[in-house]
């Protein structure tokens, strides 16, 4: 394997749920690429489709949405290719999620231990015994024993006691743990995080957010971290896609983005932040409000926010600019840079800069 | 720890039966006339001098806290007084014909879980599909009909038009049926008796499914209910994260918890099971407590309906005590307070 | 502007008062109707109900013959549609030669008289002692309550029989006999909202304005209390008529002289053989204003409070 290939790639997927007679395209024309180990940052507001993005990505769009199109290339196999029971052998296994609401999301009718319990069944982990209840027990207890192991390492104390108790009886912070531990179980080469922290308090955020560092540098697991806290993502990623309306606007190492964000709804993101240490600006919302899902413009969807908006924004679809290696933008305000190249649409912009 | 709890609850029956008890004594005091006629009821001519005898026997010129107390007392020994339309004590008229009703409220509980289960998990997976549309429809029928129209209208169809199943009764004479527990379909198996077990079998259809029918109609629109919110919940998106199949999701993560607030349902419809049965009872021909109290309502034979509608009573409860423990088992939460 | 704007009299001010209040109740009349044309079955159920009604209220006028007194000779005359029937019979008679058709319609004054005034008097008490049990609490609420959970011990159907054995039939009876324990539901229900609406504010707000309780009672939390138990009721309905008619069959509601579905189609068994449609058809009847009631009152759940949905 080609240390050299990116452990995912997508490309292009649309992910649309019909509503009505309308479609909401909630993922439109999404791309990006994520190396072994890496952390990317995924940001936007809520409604901006970025948990369907998640979502799209282990096919967990329900009928009738669907992704529409486009290619998720995971370890070089296209997951959207992939047979029923070829996916289910990935979920789980090579790429795993957690959730944002930890009590809602752990079933309250199994204990904590029995459902970690059963990822490690479900991909036979440990054994590979496909013998019914009770003729099973060897492997259960040697699952629990890893159960226990793994319960440790995301820091869930006494794990032995805890084992047998159930989700309600967790506090927040502990719960998370446990969908960590969940998600943990068949140690995946990728982890999607869909806002993990939001539900809990400040002082756990970090915790966990710790927790998950650690999981990225022990054990090389590539994290895909989508959260509406562009602070948050700045600390913790290694990169970042900033996402509007169902699309990406920006894209770029966490430095790129933070210190030279190009496009404009980015430098809103970051003007919206009050600074510790910097003599307070009045903080500068970004006016008015996201376009719905179902009703985007060809154009720019930022458009009628922008301050820097001009006649050619609004008038066909606005490409991709690469203004540095690796940081993409979607803007015509970088219409100097270099152009990925799969666009025609020379003239219009030829004419804005003869202006 | 469990076993506690379900010992409270056990025991929190008690003050309710006591509370049933003194309801139903009250019952026989609505009756206008003369308390000894009513005892008696159709039971009899007596003289004057046999008069005073049997107020004394009936209490009945005590206070009435104390006749409470006999009456209480003399329930809680399983004595249920004396029909003297019938001349025999309640007690053993009553246990004379419950298996008979036992055997056919226990077709009418399995008929009714065997279809409404099925029906109301697949209706919800596949919501709005023409199986569901069907099923839903069918489930609205069967809660809107008269249990004894029903009840009828099969036999019109079934026995007297298509001769498949027999019309009356529980079993057809001539099959020699050996009675040892008085359950019919035990009897035919411990005996070995396959005619009769065909016979009693046939014979239990028809009244089991129309006894059946309405409560598997709300089972199944209960149980569609919680399984559309349990699907729509985040573990079920987890677990489909997890990689789990998706038949393996609806039953064990989705079923589970649409079964909690489905089987305090279940519980309430027994209580239809028992309040039908007496109808259906009547429409069959079933030999069994219903139709014994139907009768005896007509030979206003009291002291009989009087023992028969507690024992329904404490049927009901029993079986909500059933109910009760069993969402503890399945509620987590409610078991770990 | 008048000059005099602001020295209205209190009449006036108070008719302006109703006016607004009217113009809102016709709004909200206005919306329910068109919600509930949007559910084109539920609409086809209130209708159907209303024919019923109408039929039983004018059941002198559109009938013609005595639903009481038959003709011995044309006994068990097959409906319009089968061999020997005719438009003068059109649903047959019965085995004491009575057109089955004026039964039928006579019969809906006693199904529809005793739902609609079982489930109107249960509602009334179940609104009278939940409204004081949920707000006052204390011991009038521990003795009520208790008393309903004993009350539910007993099934329905048997209750309702045992009150009639040893009541009598008659139509005091059976009313008594269904009501008895028919409160008890909506009891549970408005005490419960009850208990949920003492605690909001507006309750806190109107008490510190010096309302008093009956005040607070009828004027702030029971209009937000009504609805659920309007469709209640409605969905309930149905129960009452279907065990009317049961106890009916077992011939334990009114005197046998009376047409009441229940006991048509009990009488009729004995000729099932020979004359289906007379235990047949007035079951039948009983299914369609069962099933137009649970039509509209489901319709009606739907757009008014859905979380009554998990009751079956």
């Amino acid at each position: 394997m080609n240390s050299n290939t990116p452990l995912l790639e997508v490309n292009k997927i649309n992910s649309v749920f019909p509503s009505g007679d309308k479609i909401v395209r909630a993922v439109n024309d999404v791309s990006f690429t994520l190396n072994e180990g890496e952390i990317l940052g995924i940001v936007g507001e809520s409604g901006c489709g970025k948990s369907t993005l998640l979502l799209s990505l282990l096919r967990l769009i329900r009928y009738p949405g669907k992704v529409e199109s486009g290619e998720i290339r995971f370890r070089g196999n296209d997951l959207l290719q992939m047979s029923n029971s070829q996916m289910r052998a990935m979920r789980g296994k090579e790429i795993a999620m957690i959730f944002q609401d930890p009590l809602s999301t752990l079933n309250p009718a199994f204990t904590v231990g029995e459902q970690i319990r059963e990822s490690l069944r479900l991909h036979n982990i440990v054994g590979n015994s496909n013998a019914p209840w009770p003729f099973d027990r060897v492997q259960r207890e040697q699952e629990k024993r890893r159960v226990l192991q793994i319960m440790e390492e995301v820091g869930i104390p006494s794990p032995m006691d805890r084992y047998a108790s159930y989700p309600h009886q967790f506090s927040g912070g502990m719960q998370q743990r446990t969908l960590i531990a969940i998600a943990l179980a068949c140690n995946p080469k990728l982890l999607l995080a869909d806002e993990p922290t939001t539900a809990l308090d400040v002082t756990i955020q970090a915790q966990i957010m710790n927790l998950m560092k650690q999981i990225n540098q022990d054990r090389g697991t590539a994290i895909i971290l989508v959260t509406h806290d562009l602070g948050l993502a700045a600390e913790f990623c290694d990169r970042i896609a900033v996402m509007y309306a169902g699309r990406i606007v920006e894209q770029g190492t966490v430095d790129e983005i933070v210190e030279t964000p190009q496009h404009p709804y980015t430098q809103g993101l970051l003007n919206c932040r009050p600074r510790i240490g910097e003599r307070q600006k009045t903080i500068r919302p970004i006016e008015g409000n996201v376009p719905s899902l179902a009703n985007l413009p060809n154009s720019c969807a930022f458009a009628s926010r922008c301050s820097f908006v001009k006649d050619a924004c609004n008038e066909g679809p606005i490409p991709l600019f690469l203004t540095e290696p690796g940081h993409l933008n979607r803007c015509l305000l970088t219409s100097d840079y270099k152009r990925l190249p799969e666009w025609d649409w020379d003239s219009l912009v030829e004419q804005e800069r003869a202006q | 720890m469990r076993g506690i709890k379900i010992l409270e609850r056990v025991l929190g029956t008690i003050p309710i039966m006591f509370g049933v008890a003194i309801i139903v004594f009250f019952f026989i005091r609505l009756t206008p006339g003369d308390p000894v006629d009513i005892m008696m009821g159709g039971g009899g001519a007596i003289s004057s001098g046999e008069l005073e005898n049997l107020r004394e026997e009936f209490h009945l010129n005590e206070p009435l806290h104390i006749q409470l107390w006999y009456f209480i007392r003399d329930a809680a020994k399983g004595d249920l007084g004396y029909s003297y339309v019938l001349k025999q004590p309640v007690t053993s008229l009553i246990g004379d014909r419950l298996p008979a009703t036992i055997e056919l409220a226990v077709g009418a509980l399995l008929f009714s879980l065997i279809v409404a289960f099925p029906i109301g998990v697949i209706s919800a997976v596949k919501q709005n599909s023409w199986l569901d549309r069907i099923s839903m429809s069918t489930a609205f029928l069967g809660i809107s009909m008269p249990g004894f129209w029903l009840g009828i209208i099969l036999i019109l169809l079934f026995s007297v038009r298509l001769h498949w199943l027999p019309v009356q009764g529980r079993i057809t004479l001539g099959t020699g049926l050996e009675q040892r527990t008085g359950y019919f379909v035990l009897d035919s198996i411990l005996t070995g008796n396959m005619e009769a077990l065909k016979s009693s079998l046939l014979h239990l259809v028809l009244p089991s499914v129309t006894l059946g029918a309405p409560v598997a109609a709300v089972i199944a629109r209960v149980l569609r209910s919680s399984m559309l919110e349990t699907l729509r919940s985040d573990y079920v998106t987890l677990a489909r994260s997890k990689g789990v199949a998706e038949w393996w999701v609806v039953i064990k993560h989705a079923l589970r918890n649409a079964m909690i607030p489905t089987v305090t349902v279940v519980g309430l419809q027994v209580g239809i099971l028992l309040g039908g049965n007496m109808v259906i009872e009547t429409v069959f021909g079933w030999p069994g407590l219903g139709r014994m109290v139907v009768k005896a309502i007509f030979d206003r034979d009291f002291p009989l309906i009087q023992g028969a509608v507690m024992i329904y009573a404490f049927t009901f409860v029993m079986a909500n005590l059933i109910v009760d423990v069993m969402y503890t088992y399945l509620n987590p939460r409610i078991r770990l307070q | 502007m008048e000059a005099n704007q602001n020295v209205r009299s209190p009449l006036e001010d108070q008719i302006y008062i109703w006016r607004i209040r009217l113009e809102i109740w016709w709004q909200n009349f206005r919306n329910f109707v068109k919600a509930l044309s949007v559910h084109p079955l539920a609409l086809m159920g209130g209708i159907l109900v209303i024919i019923y009604l109408l039929s039983a209220v004018f059941a002198d006028q559109i009938t013609v013959h005595n639903p009481i007194q038959g003709n011995l000779r044309i006994r068990h005359t097959p409906p319009v549609w089968e061999n020997g029937g005719s438009w003068e019979y059109p649903l047959g008679t019965d085995s004491q030669g009575r057109d089955l058709f004026t039964r039928i319609v006579y019969g809906a004054r006693i199904s529809l008289s005793v739902g609609i005034l079982s489930v109107g008097i249960s509602v009334i008490v179940g609104i009278l002692l939940g409204t004081l049990a949920g707000y006052f609490g204390g011991r009038f609420d521990s003795i009520v309550s208790r008393l309903a959970d004993l009350l539910l011990a007993f099934p329905f159907l048997i209750f309702a029989i045992g009150v009639m054995a040893f009541l009598g039939p008659g139509f005091t009876n059976l009313i008594l006999a269904l009501t008895f324990k028919g409160w008890v539901e909506f009891f549970r229900l408005v005490r419960g909202e009850m208990l949920a609406e003492k605690t909001k504010e507006y309750v806190e707000a109107a008490r510190v304005t010096g309302q008093g309780h009956v005040a607070i009672m009828l004027k702030e939390i029971l209009p937000n209390i009504i609805q659920s138990v309007f469709v209640l009721g409605t969905l309930r309905m149905g129960y009452m008529i279907i065990t009317e008619a049961s106890l009916s069959f077992l011939g334990l509601g009114l005197p046998p002289n009376i047409p009441a579905w229940g006991s048509m189609v009990a009488a009729g068994r004995d000729s099932l053989l020979v004359a289906w449609w007379v235990s047949t058809l007035p079951g039948l009847a009983i299914l369609f204003l069962v099933m137009a009631i649970n039509l509209f009152g489901e319709g009606l759940r739907d757009i008014l409070d859905p979380r009554l949905k998990l009751e079956g």
